[in-house]
């Protein structure tokens, strides 16, 4: 026990640095529970995000870490320290299971170890100021108090008065006698009652901001266009500052409910700025010029836009030996929501993203839809087609599983090649639900609408050199309704669609007829005429 | 050793009048919902007699002035202040213009100290000097220049400061207590439910948060937390605010609280607000945040639901996810048997493995003893709604039918019963024709239960007649 402790203290003082191992004041003795022997890490996608990739950026999800610590309590009231937990620790959501003792209370302190919180802590306690002559080299110590540090300037005082810190233009620094208890990285810590000195495996668990996961499909179709080959990452990320090393990795799927509850920020602190009076001299250039607004440099956030443009947005499709290789993600019933286990324990390490193979399908057979969906009786209208890749999420087309939420490149072979078509985002998808990827517009299939009294011609063009299947849906108002067309007419989701069939390089008028608001308030007045008044 | 002893006395000469700074200190905070506290602080002060200014320090940054109170026996107010001037060195050579400083050149080269007065004229942009008959510009050269000052103004200091002059009928020491209210103290339950599927139960434990933004710590305080606001907070939008009538809020906001409890526990009250006290002292320092457990029940039975509330008029291309919904009691019986404080509870299920995993959260309300909850812990994958509106026929002025179509579908492998309600109902809305039939939860909305079976669909019709 004896040796243990000494051990603790040791730790004590490297973690401190610079600054001399304190002892906090209060009652309670100060332990600090080991470092994490087991870590798990659950990855929650950004609640706002329906589809798409995530963006490294801001990452806008979340995570459940539990991390499996040993601690060593002695007899009475102690302040158990668990160091190192993540930095987007949402200190009101921390448990600690498996603790025998009584838990008091547990703290989250918000302030960590930095110039500025040395000197705040130093203000009206006596420091020593050094000053170095800088042609001798010599260094006086003269002994002053810290009178303020208020707004960034630092007002002392010594034996001969009151003067602000590093305005003479000699080098000054401050040394500083008082340590503070401030712990380098953000710190999680309970009081605990014990009645016997114990040594016990407890498990922290809390809920941090800073990550986020989606899933970046690749489809590849066929030479045909009948078929296409599936395959997905789970793409998941961490921006703390904390890394996790050999963890159990899961990500979940399904939108969770948030609370925007707030976060009490952690105080890092920053340099000693000793701001000075005016400076301004006879020599200085009279400011004519307006400052410019500053914009940032091309930086660290630009070089991982590029990084993430590699690595997430455009996964090219595995060759097929190495698709049998990749360990794919397991997945599970959470619930409501589905759970994807990471097969081997993973280092998820700070600021980084990481792939894992989430599926592999071949051969699932598609149609291709070229669709339009505009106003009925649009005059003079004329745009592209939307291209659509159409299957169902059912085992007889080779899938029949959950399809989580993300982003999706299309690639086809061409000449032997594998080029990019077409990127887009992909909703949550449960079993039996129609997949629907968009291939973007079609500059072969045009749509043209005019309008003449209350008939309206539709033009669709085809320079394509086959026939397509092509789906016209119209936005009816309130009561509107289509009378006649020339075309079998049929009814989707409430509004009227036109299926057609275009032969290759061919047009295709189609004429309808639509009774608007203003026929039907006509006959509707004749029946609810107004009273004679 | 000498030198040290000199600062020090030369820092408490610098306070003026007196001090009164004692080391007998009882805090007691009582925190309230909405970021407000009341800190009565009580400490000894040496009453000399007469006028005499008292200071106190370590008092909240954020401090409401307006809302100070020193009593002590035998001791009448003059006046208070609050100095938020702070000191820094440009205001410490604004308030030298029109006094002496010593100015103290170093040369660069030999290291040598040459002293001189200097009057300050003016600081803008740059300090303008005059030493003797010559108006110099503080630093022109860029050379070295110490400039030392006689002392700190009395109103100028390192932080804001309360200031409170006294008339003492008889001189010593004796208690005082000073009471103000403060913004940056705040508190909030936080809960943690772990919900088991296997006999749908849930443990849940509650935990108070205090949080201290306010700038300052409190050592060793009595700390009291009421659940309630009592003053009204200004500038508060109709979005957030749970009291509002229905009408104002935003449609997102689901009611939590299904039936209201009419149970009287046990707890401390303050008028209607429940209290949680904190059985010890205990410290809240600066930018902490807290816990204190206050409950903790296991074994409480729970209901898994699903929920869907289509809008009027709703319609949608792609189906939409249904709410997955977890409903308990807060009676003595059969439920938590406690009042809840307004805060957040989180819900965890088991993974296969039997590790804890969260599924979502949500924000209660304070909820008397022996209500029902229904809480929200985000959307279902599985289990889906498509809300469509299949015809709109107008039947006269501002008189229409409108033809719903509601198609739900459970890829899960349990049938599942749905709650689905159409809202926006109101006037004298009616339904003409539906295929399962409804119940009127009020004028605004109606509900269903559909059951849809393991992974398969159900389809419910309803025509609505209104008159808007």
């Amino acid at each position: 026990m004896r040796t243990t402790s000494l051990a603790l203290l040791a730790v004590a003082i490297t973690a401190t640095a610079s600054v001399t191992a304190a002892v906090t004041p209060g009652p309670a003795s100060d332990t600090r529970a080991s470092m994490p022997s087991d870590l798990s890490v659950t990855v929650y996608r950004s609640p706002n995000r329906a589809a798409g990739s995530i963006d490294l950026d801001a990452l806008g999800g979340f995570a459940l870490i539990s991390e499996t610590r040993t601690v060593h309590l002695p007899a009475g009231v102690s302040r158990l320290r668990f160091e190192g937990v993540a930095d987007g620790i949402e200190p009101a959501s921390a448990i600690v299971t498996g603790l025998g003792a009584a838990v008091i209370e547990k703290n989250r302190e918000g302030k960590l170890l930095s110039p500025s919180a040395l000197l705040e802590a130093a203000v009206g306690k006596p420091v020593t100021l050094l000053r170095t002559d800088q042609r001798t080299g010599k260094s006086s110590r003269v002994i002053g108090t810290i009178v303020s540090d208020a707004e960034g300037g630092v007002m002392f005082e010594t034996a001969a008065g009151v003067e602000a810190l590093r305005c003479s233009g000699l080098p000054e620094s401050l040394s500083f006698s008082a340590a503070t208890d401030l712990a380098a990285t953000p710190t999680l810590s309970a009081l605990v009652q014990s009645s016997q000195p114990m040594t016990e495996t407890v498990t922290l668990s809390y809920l941090a901001r800073g990550f986020d996961w989606a899933a970046d499909y690749s489809a590849t179709v066929s030479a045909d266009g009948k078929t296409m080959d599936l395959g997905a990452w789970v793409t998941l990320a961490n921006g703390n500052g904390a890394g996790f090393a050999q963890a159990r990795t899961q990500v979940v799927a399904g939108r969770v409910n948030r609370e925007s509850g707030e976060v009490e920020p952690i105080d890092v602190g920053g340099p000693i700025l000793a701001q000075c009076w005016p400076r301004g001299s006879t020599s200085d250039p009279p400011s004519y010029l307006q400052r410019q607004r500053a914009f940032p440099e091309a930086d660290a956030g630009a070089a991982l836009e590029t990084m993430i443009v590699g690595a997430a947005r455009l996964v090219a499709p595995a060759p097929m030996a190495l698709r049998a290789l990749a360990k794919k993600v397991e997945q599970e019933q959470l619930g409501d929501l589905k759970l994807y286990r990471v097969p081997e324990r993973t280092t998820v390490a700070s600021r980084q993203s990481k792939q894992v193979r989430l599926l592999d399908r071949e051969g699932i057979p598609v149609t291709t839809v070229y669709d339009a969906d505009m106003p009925a009786g649009g005059d003079g209208y004329s745009r592209p087609a939307r291209r659509l890749l159409r299957t169902l999420n059912n085992s007889a087309n080779h899938l029949g599983l959950p399809l989580p939420s993300g982003h999706i490149a299309v690639f086809a072979i061409h000449r032997g090649e594998t080029l990019l078509e077409h990127e887009s985002g992909i909703r949550d998808l449960a079993v039996a639900e129609e997949l629907e990827i968009n291939m973007g517009e079609s500059p072969d299939v045009r749509v043209e609408s005019t309008r003449l009294d209350d008939v309206t011609h539709v033009n669709i063009t085809n320079a394509r050199a086959v026939s397509i299947e092509f789906e016209l849906r119209l936005q009816l108002p309130a009561g509107g309704r289509v009378v006649g067309a020339d075309h079998p007419q049929g009814i989707k989701d409430g509004r009227p669609i036109f299926r057609l069939t275009i032969p290759a390089d061919e047009t295709l008028t189609l004429q309808y007829r639509t009774e608007h608001m203003t026929a039907q308030l006509r006959r509707a007045n004749c029946i609810a005429r107004a009273p004679p008044w | 050793m000498a030198a040290r002893f000199f600062v020090i006395g030369c820092v408490l000469g610098l306070l003026g009048e007196a001090s009164a700074i004692a080391a007998d200190r009882t805090l007691s905070v009582t925190i309230y919902n909405n970021d407000l506290a009341l800190v009565q602080d009580r400490r000894d002060i040496d009453v000399k007699g007469g006028r005499q200014r008292i200071e106190f320090q370590d008092v909240s940054a954020q401090i409401r002035p307006e809302t100070v109170s020193l009593t002590a026996a035998d001791v009448g107010i003059v006046e208070q202040n609050f100095d938020f001037d702070l000191l820094t060195p440009s205001k410490m050579m604004e308030k030298a213009v029109g006094h002496e400083v010593t100015i103290v050149r170093v040369n660069p080269a030999s290291g040598a100290e040459t002293r001189e007065q200097a009057e300050v004229l003016a600081t803008n942009a740059g300090v303008v000097l005059k030493i003797g008959q010559h108006i110099e510009v503080l630093r022109d050269d860029g050379l070295p220049v110490r400039v030392i000052f006689d002392k700190v103004p009395d109103n100028l200091r390192a932080r804001p400061t309360l200031s409170v002059t006294v008339i003492g009928a008889r001189a010593g020491t004796r208690p005082a207590t000073l009471s103000y209210l403060t913004p940056g103290l705040g508190w909030k339950a936080d809960y943690v439910a772990l919900y088991n599927e296997s006999d749908s139960k849930i443990d849940v434990q509650g935990w108070v948060t205090l949080t201290n933004s306010s700038g300052v710590t409190y050592d060793d305080a009595r700390t009291l937390l009421v659940a309630g606001s009592p003053t009204e907070v200004q500038g508060e939008g109709y979005g957030g605010d749970s009291r509002q009538p229905n009408y104002y809020r935003r449609q997102a906001a689901r009611p939590t609280l299904q039936q209201a409890g009419t149970m009287s526990g046990s707890r401390e009250r303050l008028g209607d607000y429940y209290l949680y006290p904190i059985a010890e002292r205990t410290t809240i320092a600066n930018l902490q945040t807290k816990q204190v457990s206050f409950l903790d029940v296991a074994g409480v039975p729970a209901e898994h639901g699903y929920e869907f509330r289509n809008a009027w008029l709703g319609t949608a291309d792609a189906p939409q996810s249904a709410k997955s919904i977890y409903s308990f009691s807060t009676s003595a019986h059969a439920g938590l048997g406690d009042q809840l404080p307004a805060g957040i509870l989180r819900f965890y299920l088991r993974d296969k493995r039997g590790d804890p995993q969260f599924i979502g959260e949500s924000r209660i309300d304070h909820t008397p003893m022996g209500s029902t909850l229904s809480l929200a812990t985000g959307d279902a994958f599985d289990v889906k709604v498509r809300a469509v509106v299949d015809k709109r026929t107008r039947l006269g002025n501002s008189h229409w039918q409108s033809d719903m179509r509601y198609e739900l579908s459970n890829a899960l492998p349990r049938p599942v019963s749905v709650k689905l309600i159409q809202d926006g109902l109101w006037g004298d809305s009616r339904i003409t024709a539906e295929s399962i039939k409804s119940t009127r939860r009020s004028a605004e909305a109606a509900e269903w239960a559909v059951t849809v079976p393991a992974n398969g669909n159900a389809s419910l019709t309803a025509s609505f007649d209104t008159r808007f």
